[in-house]
């Protein structure tokens, strides 16, 4: 065949196919676009009409109950729904894959639910920014007055941007996060105190090394590390200096951008070739092998997300399992030179997730009316926990979960977590109401490891910035700034020590050029506009 | 050295290596089913390698006392089904017409599949396109989107040439009409690249969920993997456990996650033996001479 | 069928007419049974192929893609300003070119030794076992390889260290995690692939076999000779429509062989699409790399069919 001729059939080939692809793109009407008309009063009318609920599937729906239909929607569709007329949809979104899923709701506009949510601050931003979601502060004024003094003016500002609610954030219960863990009896073989400072931590790691208390040979991790936001922040915390007050850039990626991250990185690459940390940390993301490593009594040291080991049948228990003579204690040893020598640690901001309403969506009233409903009563206790005397009782103002109550009963909330969008956590007081609520729930030989280890995570801590206008780098940058941060950490801490300042340098400056000096740069301005 | 040393030299070293990637390709399911049978103390300190520990069934117990997985599996067993027979349908429908070099547009239709192995619209315009559909939440939305495979078309294709000309054109004078020749000739003649291709298909439908994940939010059309994603994945989100504050005791136990693989993984593994005996040797030539 | 209607209705020639008719009368079954797939191609392939346009248009969820402005090539000038764009092009290109040289040519090595074992019922059971590694996922998979081959807890370091030797970074420095990824899969999809290979085996004629044994020629031989040839087809369809994929890669074994540590090497296109486009929602951007993978894909598997032809007379079109 010539040449001439394959030209000539492309050229035919491309016609008919643009001709097939006009075609069909009428016939399926064009995707998306047309949002006639945004909120309206529709519940006055007296129609039933529907309202459209995200919910998260983790596939964990215990028979004979299913995502969509089960106590909670029940309870949801009887409590709200009927007395209000309104039928309540719930729609399923996989946890995993919610940000895809909820992109393409978004574009479809007629499948998007009324109420949607996310926990990733940048696609608020973004939804925000490209001008999907609806303003509600107005609606909450009018529809919303329970919901308004649950959450607070502090917690409602995480949604507001310039002046627009364009978001309901959910409340946090309690915003300790990470606490350390050491091994007491390797301590007590040594004749050691308890490290108190980061200095003493790094002798006690070095005494561990060498004297190998645990006698493990080859196994014996003196601190052990993952490649999780739990291993690597606190390290860092214990380094950067906070902008303002106790106050740090809201997201991970930004910790590069503090004073001090680079002491940090420095300190994680002596522990990493003083054979100190788990040498395998860039491989565990999941905490795997640090769990694995933990309850067989190789590691010495661990920093968690609060209470993480202290689970029924967790680490904690596995080790005493597996090692009858180990004995744990939390402790807070980690000091920031670059802060006054204090214990300083991350904290969780108060919100829990962005709960948003669509601009596309025409139930904007009823949505925020069944948020407010949520916030009522005890109707975020029931949903969160079930019903009194049959699921919890009630002991000094704490609802202490019945453990004897039949499977049944206990199956009735098995998503109530996910279904009392309002709360992360159990949110039944004030912040020491809702430690205590949560420490009841653990076996009773950890408890009071546990009040221990809040009081630790309490100490010293740090908290995000919140602006009221989006960052708009950090929507556009964030995810590949996140990526790159975890490169940062990984190639500076495994650096041979000659090659620190040079990996160092390298990586930062590439960290930079992909939108670390956009970002800095606006979050400053961001900073000097809000004085 | 005689021509039976060397052939018994041979089929040592071959049986030897085949014998030793064997063992390699089993050994992780062998692990497998053993975690599912062990206890989670032992699994999560690392004790369990290619033998159960604290051997229970507890795994298997729950996995079949959950009716939606049972139901599940009756599902995307018919969907796996179905799904294969159309697509098969298609394939060859496609395929005939496309060997037959005298065919007018021949090269058009060529193209214009061979464009779509590497242009396609995103995943909105899909979506949007099933909307359009009213396919949403129905069963046509897994089967209809991936009909016919470029990929196992050209396969199907390449195999229909390699029919000896001869045995088709003496049909063809005979005056058989193409679809004649295709039910006669072809396709008798093509049973092992046919198992094959349906075998691509099948795996290819049982083993898939992306598509469940968007186009179905209904729990009763469910495909199997979707459910095993949901317990594999969604677990193994660390940074969003951690934000909502979830703990790890929480998430499902390794040794389920392990009966649930091996659970939506074994039913799959039985169609192979059952197709293999397309495979044995000499079918083609058996058939052309009979 | 609208296309040769109206061209019918234009011949004026009596004997080009009649032509026409005897071809439409012969081959009206074959246009029939193409049109199904035909349609099926138009709806679900073409019809949401407006969506390309989204790489010229600075895309906005909410607008759709029709109300979207147009931004010209203004993204493929940002995308071709990344840095991150050509390291994981690099590595894309490196990573499939030694899965061509290793992994391509496994499963046909693998195939002719399955055929040439005598006993049916080891045949059979290794053939059956072979394939179950396509269907673990990769999250397992990804399990499994920490397990053997981490530097501190992997058991081959394990065995290796009790042996007295150094304990190797299989997975964390970058040349031997390249031999780590490669191993994987192999071993994932070599048993797999054999199927076609096997059923391209069915068609061999027996009777070379025989006449090679009278010329007491030696099984590599007949191998070289007789097997290989008639599998050839089968090989060369399959290489050109491997080399179309030169520029793209699947997400998932990168992705979970990979780590943090030999991400250099490990980055590749689809993971780069995954952090700008999915996670980051720049659609644009991605349809940006997807546009220009599917540009080279077809440039790829075009030209590797034209040269096929040229060489070898086989080839996909």
């Amino acid at each position: 065949m010539t040449g001439n001729m394959r030209r000539g059939v492309m050229k035919k080939a491309a016609g008919a196919v643009l001709t097939a692809l006009m075609g069909v793109s009428l016939l399926s009407g064009c995707g998306s676009g047309s949002n006639e008309g945004a909120a309206s009063d529709g519940s006055g009318d007296g129609k039933r009409v529907t309202l459209k609920v995200e919910v998260f599937d983790r596939g964990n729906s215990p028979s004979p109950h299913t995502i969509t239909n089960n106590w909670l929607t029940q309870y949801v569709q009887k409590e709200f729904g009927d007395p209000n007329n309104i039928d309540v949809e719930f729609v399923p979104v996989q946890r995993s894959e919610e940000t895809t899923k909820l992109n393409v709701l978004m574009a479809s506009a007629s499948d998007v639910p009324d109420i949607v949510f996310v926990y990733d601050s940048s696609v608020f931003y973004r939804y925000a920014q490209q001008g999907g979601l609806t303003d509600v502060g107005e609606l909450i004024n009018e529809h919303g007055p329970n919901l308004k003094e649950y959450l607070g003016e502090e917690t409602l500002k995480f949604g507001q941007l310039e002046g627009q609610q364009f978001a309901i954030p959910g409340k946090r219960a309690i915003t300790a996060r990470y606490n350390s863990y050491i091994r007491q009896d390797w301590l007590d073989k040594l004749n050691m105190p308890a490290p108190t400072t980061t200095d003493e931590l790094y002798e006690t790691l070095k005494a561990f090394k060498e004297k190998d208390p645990g006698g493990l040979g080859s196994k014996n991790i003196p601190m052990g590390l993952a490649l999780a936001p739990s291993g690597y922040e606190p390290l860092i915390y214990s380094f950067i200096k906070p902008i303002q007050g106790d106050l740090t850039y809201s997201q991970r990626y930004e910790l590069p951008l503090h004073e001090g991250f680079k002491e940090a990185m420095q300190f994680m690459n002596k522990l990493y070739n003083e054979g100190l940390v788990s040498q395998d940390f860039s491989l565990d993301e999941e905490e795997e092998q640090l769990a694995k490593d933990f309850q067989n009594g190789n590691v010495g040291f661990i920093t968690e997300d609060v209470g993480q080991i202290l689970y029924a049948d967790g680490v904690l228990d596995n080790l005493k399992k597996n090692l009858p003579d180990s004995e744990v204690a939390a402790i807070d040893t980690l000091t920031n030179p670059n802060a006054d020598n204090k214990y300083t640690k991350s904290r969780y901001g108060s919100n829990g997730m962005y709960i948003m309403i669509p601009k596309s969506s025409k139930r904007s009233v009823e949505a925020v009316k069944y948020l407010d409903w949520m916030a009522s009563g005890d109707n975020l206790l029931t949903m969160s926990t079930g019903v009194e005397g049959e699921n919890y009782v009630m002991e000094d103002g704490i609802p202490v979960v019945k453990e004897d109550a039949a499977q049944e009963i206990k199956d009735r909330v098995y998503n109530g977590g996910d279904m009392a969008i309002l709360a992360n956590g159990k949110v039944i007081g004030d912040q020491e109401t809702n430690e205590e609520a949560w420490t009841v729930g653990f076996p009773k030989q950890n408890q009071e490891l546990m009040r221990q280890s809040i009081a630790v995570a309490n100490t010293d801590t740090i908290g995000p910035i919140v602006f009221d206008r989006p960052i708009e780098a950090e929507a556009k940058y964030g995810t590949a700034l996140n990526d790159k941060l975890k490169v940062i950490i990984v190639q500076s801490t495994m650096a041979k020590p000659d090659q620190f300042e040079a990996v160092y340098e390298r990586e930062m400056k590439d960290f930079m050029n992909i939108g670390g000096a956009e970002l800095q740069k606006e979050l400053e301005q961001a900073l000097q506009e809000q004085g | 050295m005689s021509e039976r040393t060397s052939n018994r030299i041979f089929d040592t070293v071959n049986i030897t290596f085949v014998s030793l990637f064997v063992i390699f390709c089993l050994a992780p399911f062998v692990h497998t089913i053993a975690v599912s049978l062990s206890s989670n103390r032992a699994i999560t300190s690392g004790e369990v390698t290619l033998w159960p520990v604290e051997f229970n069934w507890d795994a298997y117990v729950q996995v079949f006392s959950d009716q939606s997985m049972l139901n599940s599996l009756g599902f995307t067993v018919i969907l796996t089904l179905a799904t294969t027979l159309l697509c098969m349908l298609f394939t060859i429908a496609a395929a005939y017409p496309l060997t037959k070099g005298r065919l007018k547009g021949r090269k058009f239709f060529m193209y214009m599949i061979i464009i779509t192995m590497f242009f396609s619209g995103g995943i909105i315009p899909e979506y949007l396109l099933i909307r359009d559909l009213n396919m949403i939440n129905t069963v046509w939305a897994l089967i209809l989107p991936g009909l016919v495979s470029p990929f196992n078309l050209i396969i199907l294709i390449s195999f229909f040439k390699n029919i000896p000309p001869s045995l088709e054109e003496s049909a063809e004078i005979d005056g058989s009409s193409f679809i004649n020749t295709l039910l006669r000739i072809v396709l008798p003649l093509s049973l092992p690249v046919m198992a094959t291709l349906a075998l691509f298909y099948a795996v290819g439908r049982w083993n898939g969920f992306q598509d469940a994940l968007m186009y179905v939010t209904d729990p009763q059309i469910y495909p199997l993997q979707l459910k095993l994603f949901q317990m594999v994945q969604n677990n193994m989100v660390t940074e969003l456990t951690q934000m909502e504050g979830a703990n790890r005791a929480a998430l499902t136990p390794e040794a389920l996650k392990a009966a649930t693989v091996i659970f939506a993984t074994v039913p799959i593994l039985c169609v192979y033996p059952w197709l293999q005996k397309y495979f044995v040797s000499g079918v083609m030539l058996g058939a052309v001479k009979g | 069928m609208t296309k040769a209607k109206s061209t019918l209705t234009q011949m004026n020639g009596y004997g080009e007419l009649n032509k026409r008719t005897t071809y439409f009368k012969r081959y009206w079954q074959l246009y029939a049974l193409l049109s199904l797939p035909i349609l099926y191609f138009l709806i679900f392939r073409y019809g949401p192929m407006y969506g390309v346009q989204i790489a010229f248009k600075d895309f906005n969820l909410f607008q759709g893609i029709n109300g979207s402005e147009w931004i010209g090539l203004e993204a493929f000038r940002e995308v071709f300003a990344m840095n991150d764009f050509y390291i994981t092009l690099r590595n894309t290109f490196m990573l499939n070119f030694l899965d061509l040289i290793v992994s391509f040519p496994a499963p046909i090595i693998l195939a002719i030794m399955l055929y040439e074992i005598r006993s049916a019922r080891f045949k059979r059971i290794s053939q059956t076992i072979l394939y179950i590694p396509h269907f673990i996922s990769w999250v397992i998979i990804g399990g499994i390889v920490y397990q053997l081959f981490g530097t501190q807890s992997g058991m081959i370091n394990g065995l290796l260290q009790g042996m007295g030797f150094e304990a190797i970074p299989f997975l964390t420095e970058k040349n031997s995690w390249l031999v780590t990824y490669l191993f994987t899969g192999v071993w994932q999809s070599a048993g797999w692939g054999t199927i076609l290979y096997l059923a391209a085996l069915t068609g061999v004629n027996k009777e070379l076999f025989e006449a090679a044994d009278v010329d007491g020629a030696s099984r590599l031989r007949k191998i070289w000779h007789i097997t290989l040839p008639s599998i050839k087809p089968t090989i060369v369809t399959l290489l050109i429509l491997n080399l179309g994929r030169m520029v793209s890669i699947g997400f998932d074994r990168p992705y979970i062989i990979g780590n943090t540590a030999v991400r250099e090497y490990s980055d590749v296109l689809s993971t780069f699409v995954y952090r700008i486009g999915l996670e980051s929602g720049q659609y644009t951007l991605a349809t940006v790399v997807g546009l220009f993978q599917a540009v080279v894909g077809l440039i790829f598997i075009l030209g590797s069919n034209y040269i096929s032809k040229k060489t070898t007379g086989d080839g996909i079109l």
